[in-house]
């Protein structure tokens, strides 16, 4: 009996002295706990979430984080090979590359523009960053912050538009919510740089209450013009999506009533065909309709929703890409084993579509699919832990 | 004499252990959650009504639903419910933290510990996609009513009253 009370004690004298340890310096727990997760999350994310686009001549960019930094190669032969990797940012830092934060890059002749969001130690806070090569991707310039409210709070999720004319940035901030706890949700902000990267005019505000952490989709206009697609709150807490041309204001563009008190972690997709039609893909988790979703806008018309994917499969984060009046659309499904691209294609606008079909799988975590214009053909890439960088010309 | 002494120890121990047990938490134990994990969960509860409560420690809308699930409990002291933890099991002892300072130190937390989340939402429910927060409420049978995002009070209120007997 002695002895029995001595281990018992012993033990209870060892669980306390590590409990008494485990809450040394916690007088409030819950907000420095956050934090560490948090950051922890951070350092730890397996940064699978990379960055293409083909330049005019047919080569493929890829952007992809390792360690903290952003390196940048480019392959001669749609992906098979790549050059050895440049380091974007010389100055470590830490880069979300994990499901809806994503890297970005585009090419526009020698110019080759990357952006990434910087993760900051607080809850939620990042900064936007960009940098620009002037000599076709062998050295970056010094890494801009291109958010001009510097507090360490939400600017995150960076999408990016460039073309002759200049470089658009768009991302989601908290500023304006910043100390007003009655701000619903975050702010869609903007800037521009006409000096081909090597500045950014001031930020601009295109519209208040966006959702808080789904990716931002951004596609050029018939004219060039920005048109951006985020899932919005609107009225008090339905997330449902808007579109807004750069400077213009937002038309609501989903109604599925999708009221929810929680991050979807969830964008959508857009597309400019040749005749301005613009093709939205999007999730919603309204009860009346789940799952994934296609329509076209032509001007003030509106066609019906088009449910896809497999609701049992997880279908989610879809990609779209308008080529003349052909359209092509995949998303990614899980079915207990698997990670696979689905894929389905329209040869009138949207009007019709094939029956979907695989178009790759992996067994291990994957990221989203994304969809690129090539010179001669759509390219999925798809970039996966097991099986390396996934690429795939999709049929014409 | 030293019969005694022993026996006034031994007292001495054991009201010292009794004083240790009052002061530790019920339960600070967070498990891994893997695939049967449910499973398991649900086998423990047969024929009880429960409620698994999905949440992360970097979800903005987590703590406003542990804060109302620790209020119900302190009403509902007989309210079963199981905490599920999407971080992974590194977390562990912030978790445990966290569910503590919203009154929830004494029930079961799990933390999810596979790589590949899409695996474990798979078996939990096919049409979970991951937002959080994610309620499931499970009646004596078993039927379960899944629910994302903050649960209103009232609800919580008219579902305790209801299964919590």
């Amino acid at each position: 009996m002695v002895r029995h009370v001595h281990s018992l004690l012993l033990a209870l004298l060892l669980a306390s002295a590590a409990m008494a340890n485990e809450h040394a310096g916690h007088g409030g727990p819950a907000k420095g706990d956050y934090a560490k997760v948090w950051l922890e999350k951070q350092q730890k994310a397996p940064r699978l979430a990379v960055a293409a686009a083909f330049d005019e001549a047919g080569r493929l960019w890829l952007a992809r984080v390792i360690g903290e930094q952003l390196w940048v190669s480019r392959s001669d032969d749609a992906g098979q090979s790549f050059s050895p990797a440049v380091a974007v940012n010389r100055k470590n830092e830490l880069i979300s590359a994990d499901g809806e934060a994503r890297p970005q890059i585009a090419v526009v002749g020698r110019r080759v523009y990357v952006s990434w969001t910087q993760a900051l130690p607080q809850p939620f806070a990042g900064h936007i960053r960009f940098a620009v090569s002037e000599d076709g991707g062998q050295s970056f310039a010094e890494p801009l912050t291109v958010n001009d409210d510097t507090k360490p709070i939400t600017h995150r999720f960076n999408a990016m538009l460039a073309d002759a004319a200049g470089v658009t940035l768009a991302w989601i901030d908290k500023r304006d919510g910043a100390g007003n706890p009655a701000y619903t949700g975050a702010a869609i902000y903007t800037a521009r740089s006409t000096d081909g990267g090597r500045s950014f005019a001031a930020n601009r505000k295109l519209a208040d209450h966006s959702c808080e952490c789904c990716r931002i989709g951004l596609a050029a206009d018939g004219d060039g013009t920005p048109l951006v697609f985020w899932r919005h709150v609107f009225g008090a807490n339905v997330r449902d999506f808007a579109l807004a041309r750069l400077g213009q204001p937002l038309r609501r563009v989903s109604e599925d009533g999708w009221e929810i008190d929680a991050c979807p972690h969830h964008g959508g997709a857009i597309a400019v065909d040749a005749k301005g039609g613009r093709h939205l893909a999007w999730f919603t988790g309204a009860e009346k309709s789940p799952g994934l979703h296609y329509r076209r806008l032509d001007g003030e018309l509106m066609t019906p929703p088009l449910p896809f994917g497999n609701l049992d499969a997880q279908a989610g984060h879809p990609a779209i890409v308008a080529d003349g009046s052909r359209i092509h659309l995949v998303w990614r499904e899980f079915d207990g084993r698997h990670t696979q691209i689905r894929a389905m294609t329209s040869a009138d606008r949207g009007e019709r579509w094939s029956a979907p079909a695989t178009l790759a799988q992996t067994a291990g975590a994957a990221d989203d699919p994304l969809l690129l214009r090539g010179p001669d053909a759509v390219w999925l890439v798809w970039n996966t832990a097991a099986d390396g960088l996934q690429r795939q010309r999709l049929q014409p | 004499m030293s019969r005694s002494l022993t026996r006034c120890a031994r007292l001495g121990a054991l009201a010292l252990a009794a004083a240790l047990l009052a002061a530790l938490p019920a339960r600070a134990e967070v498990r891994p959650f893997v695939a049967g994990s449910l499973a398991a969960i649900e086998a423990g509860r047969s024929g009880k009504p429960f409620i698994a409560a999905f949440w992360s420690a970097d979800c903005t809308h987590c703590p406003g639903e542990l804060k109302a699930l620790g209020e119900l409990s302190r009403r509902y002291p007989a309210l079963d419910i199981v905490l599920i933890a999407t971080d992974s099991p590194a977390a562990a002892p912030l978790l445990a933290r966290l569910a503590e300072s919203y009154g929830l130190g004494r029930q079961e937390q799990w933390v999810f510990a596979d790589q590949q989340s899409e695996r474990l939402r798979f078996e939990i429910d096919r049409r979970w996609y991951g937002e959080l927060p994610r309620s499931y409420f499970y009646d004596r049978q078993h039927r379960r009513q899944g629910r994302s995002g903050i649960v209103p009070a009232g609800q919580l209120e008219t579902w305790a009253a209801e299964h919590v007997k």
